[in-house]
């Protein structure tokens, strides 16, 4: 038994060795993550970080205009965004994109070959709200992009972001991809990082299907704020 | 109360001892520019003290100076970055956690040169302490100490916690600069073609270690009688010494650092394996034999520049062999006949065909001059398929058909790279 227990480890070590096993990771915690944000949590991000692509095929199927689909629909999702944060912590502060924007671009490493792009605090400087406040933990949404289906790994994967999908006629999914980072603004330091991805079967596909895949994001997110804590 | 009163007295000592969060091995240079660096402009220490603690807590610093590191300290991008890592300076944070992200400030630590920056941020009962120099953009060594307003103490407790260590010479501008554009010792490119030549000294035996005496007994304590009679004869070593030292001569050479060849030859000398209790052998001297291998092996191997004067190259090789046996015997002076059973003594085949297995390691100093190491195994025999002949059942035995042995060596060798 212990013999063939063997036979399985060295199986696997060589397949660790030849990578046959996928080896991403899409989230990153600080050592010093220790607790999931409770009761309030602010937001910043929402405002340019909702990205429709395809805009034709949504537009025909959200019965908005092609022109206007790009602002109606990303409203409609930092809307939906934002209120489902709220459902979840009571105290929202949502913090206006520029506080966080004037930093410049950066990028975090959660795997040797994904990086999250984005705009990160300055060492030693908190965010304000609007009021002037400086709120313990902020999340910072860095993209949220929306097509049909799409897979992270093309977007995050620095070796095969250069790869172009072939056509696709008839999409199967909604996707959703998002990245984000709970931000300590106390001690400014990314907490949590981590890359999602949704990806929602289509059978008609209406505003109430979009709502619902801003729904489900936003539960992921906070599944992965809470999982992602250091023990 | 007793108990307790230790108890506390020993949270008093662990409290009060200064302590190391990690300590990277940044250069410490003898005549060291130290900048103590403080948030508030107000160092905990003074500059003139600093220095005479380094010197009396290292006797190899030199004459280091101290001064207050006023540029950053007026500077916002540095006073920000200084108060970050004053609030996340924590016990068990890897040091990569600490690094410095805006570019002002990551320039500002790389035109260090060779200054060594020391950060000093009171928190508490305790000072918080790191080390920058320009080699990277984070902290090399970090810690606490207690606090304590007596400046003299407090240099002395960094000075000992920090800065006790070997020193190395400061460089100057020329050999900085120069150091700068000196290409890599460890640079090398692999050769097309290296070859190498040496002598060596091993030891074969019959035995394997390691394994119960019982697999190799019957072939090495058997004895020959009468000149021919042993128990079996699949083995040579049934009739001749199955433990002697060889010599060996050998050249080879790898192509593209990888895969090369060897020609090898190696000599020892056998004594036969008579049993002296047999009367027969009263009128004979001396008999043993000559063992000649001639050799050709396959190597892989992968050389690793370990210092730029010793390269190291392990490697396996995989090769065949011929043996043949010299008889060298003689009869005692006096003995005018032999006897008839000296005369149809056992004759060994002309030809041994075998294989060689093992691995090794060449160890060449200066690029020129090898020690090498090896160890495996070793057969001889016959062909194991021979095509079935009608007159099978008459012919004679043949003699050492699977000899197998193992062996280690050791060499001296000469290298060349074309």
């Amino acid at each position: 038994m212990t013999f063939k227990k063997s036979i399985l480890s060295i199986g696997f070590a060589i397949c660790m060795l030849t990578g046959c096993a996928d080896s991403y990771h899409w989230t990153a915690s600080h050592p010093a993550y220790h607790k999931a944000p409770y009761g309030g949590i602010a937001v910043t991000g929402i405002e340019n970080a909702f990205v429709i692509t395809r805009s034709n095929w949504f537009a025909k199927r959200l019965e908005i205009s092609t022109d206007s689909i790009q602002i109606k629909g990303t409203l409609h999702c930092r809307n939906t965004f934002a209120t489902e944060l709220r459902k979840a912590y009571g105290n929202l502060i949502v913090i206006p994109d520029s506080a966080n924007t004037k930093f410049p671009e950066e990028s975090l490493k959660l795997d040797e070959r994904i990086f999250i792009k984005g705009h990160i605090p300055e060492q030693g400087v908190a965010i304000k709200d609007t009021a002037g406040n400086v709120p313990p933990v902020v999340l910072i949404l860095h993209e949220f992009i929306i097509g049909t289906d799409l897979k992270r790994e093309n977007f995050f994967d620095y070796a095969l972001i250069h790869n172009e999908s072939g056509s696709i006629r008839k999409p199967d999914n909604v996707s959703a991809i998002f990245s984000y980072t709970l931000w300590d603004n106390l001690k400014q330091r990314p907490l949590f990082s981590a890359v999602d991805e949704i990806q929602q079967p289509i059978t008609t596909y209406k505003l109430a299907n979009l709502t619902n895949l801003i729904q489900i994001a936003v539960q992921k997110i906070r599944k992965n704020i809470y999982e992602g804590v250091v023990k | 109360m007793k108990k307790l009163l230790a108890i506390l007295l020993f949270l008093v000592a662990f409290a009060s001892a200064s302590e190391v969060f990690f300590d990277s091995r940044f250069t410490l240079w003898k005549d060291a520019t130290i900048l103590i660096w403080s948030l508030d402009g107000n160092s905990p220490i003074s500059t003139n003290e600093f220095c005479l603690s380094l010197r009396r807590n290292n006797t190899g610093i030199g004459e280091p100076k101290c001064r207050e590191l006023g540029e950053w300290e007026r500077d916002t991008i540095a006073t920000r970055y200084g108060s970050w890592l004053s609030n996340n300076l924590e016990k068990g944070l890897p040091s990569s956690y600490l690094r410095a992200r805006h570019p002002g400030m990551a320039a500002k630590i790389q035109v260090l040169e060779d200054n060594i920056v020391l950060f000093l941020a009171p928190q508490g009962k305790f000072i918080q302490v790191a080390v920058f120099d320009e080699t990277a953009q984070e902290p090399k060594a970090a810690g606490i100490v207690k606090a304590n307003s007596d400046k003299i103490a407090l240099g002395d407790d960094i000075a000992a916690t920090f800065f006790d260590k070997r020193t190395k010479r400061r460089l100057t501008k020329e050999e900085r600069l120069k150091m700068q554009t000196e290409p890599d010792d460890l640079y090398k490119e692999v050769p097309n073609l290296k070859i190498w030549a040496g002598v060596g000294v091993g030891f074969s035996q019959a035995h394997f270690p390691l394994t119960p005496d019982n697999w190799t007994s019957s072939h090495t304590k058997s004895r020959v009688k009468n000149y021919r009679a042993t128990k079996d004869s699949v083995s040579l070593w049934n009739f001749i010494d199955d433990a002697d030292p060889f010599l060996s001569l050998y050249a080879g050479l790898t192509w593209h650092g990888f895969i090369g060849i060897e020609f090898m030859y190696r000599y020892s000398n056998r004594n036969m394996k008579i049993d002296h209790s047999d009367t027969v052998y009263k009128e004979l001297d001396h008999w043993d034999f000559g063992q000649h291998d001639i050799g050709l092996n396959v190597l892989l191997s992968m050389t690793y520049p370990i210092t730029p004067w010793l390269d190291i190259t392990p490697l396996f090789f995989l090769g065949f062999q011929y043996s043949f046996y010299v008889e060298d015997i003689e009869l005692k002076k006096g003995v005018k006949e032999p006897s008839r059973a000296y005369k149809y003594r056992i004759k060994f085949e002309d030809l041994y065909k075998g294989a060689l297995v093992g691995i090794g390691g060449q160890f060449v100093f200066k690029k020129h001059y090898g020690v090498d190491l090896r160890m495996g195994i070793s057969s001889r025999g016959r062909d194991l398929y021979e095509a079935p002949s009608p007159d099978a059942g008459a012919a004679a035995t043949t003699i050492g058909k699977s000899t197998i042995d193992c062996f280690v060596s050791l060499g001296l060798e000469y290298h060349w790279t074309l």
